[in-house]
């Protein structure tokens, strides 16, 4: 449990291999779009089209952004993270009960 | 506008397109202008997780030149220097009490 406010990451081995991943599609994200129109673009040669099409199959499996997992960003959990908050529902859960979250109230009916 | 012949209404397409600086595209073919379109996620996604915290050892090493003091480290090593002045250093290999333990075994 951490609710101290640090700037760090406890860096499992998920979390560094996502990192990794997030890396390596934004670096190859501007040219695998342009190979993307090409394939979509009906009014070229179906050659040039086909070419463009082995061309993005030929990149790293992990350049493709459906490898992204978003993770918490506090304990490397997959499953149950709030996109918003990048946590998890415990992190969640802890840090807005100690008031680490701006504008989130327990409600009370 | 109905009542115009189709070539017309198509004229007046084309003049429409060159006027707001839009793709004039009456056959409906697919350009994959969608793709170009789409935002690049690159720069968001890369600031997923908070920046790795950096050590003061770190920075030390990418200026050597300035003398940066690491208080804890500098406590640790005023620590041993201290206890090893008592003789409660730590051994020398092959001096510790299972080295001696298994050396007495031997013979």
């Amino acid at each position: 449990m951490s609710l101290k406010p640090h700037f760090g990451v406890l860096r499992k081995a998920a979390v560094r291999r996502d990192i990794k991943i997030r890396e390596k599609v934004a670096e190859s994200e501007l040219v695998r779009q342009a190979y993307r129109y090409i394939i979509r673009n009906e009014t070229l040669s179906p050659r040039l089209r086909r070419q463009a099409q082995l061309n993005l199959n030929s990149f790293d499996i992990h350049s493709r952004p459906t490898s992204i997992r978003n993770r918490c960003s506090e304990t490397g959990r997959a499953r149950g993270v709030f996109r918003e908050h990048r946590l998890c529902r415990f992190q969640f859960r802890l840090k807005a009960l100690s008031g680490l979250l701006p504008g989130v109230k327990k409600a009370v009916w | 506008m109905a009542l115009l012949p189709k070539p017309r209404l198509l004229k007046l397409q084309e003049l429409t397109c060159s006027l707001f600086n839009t793709v004039y595209n009456p056959t409906s073919a697919r350009t994959g202008n969608k793709i170009l379109k789409q935002r690049l996620i690159g720069p968001s996604i890369v600031n997923w997780y908070p920046a790795k915290m950096i050590k003061l050892k770190e920075i030390s090493n990418m200026f050597p030149d300035f003398d940066l003091v690491d208080q804890g480290e500098q406590r640790r090593l005023d620590d041993i220097a201290r206890r090893k002045r008592r003789g409660k250093g730590a051994p020398k290999k092959g001096q510790g009490k299972r080295a001696i333990v298994a050396a007495s075994k031997k013979k």
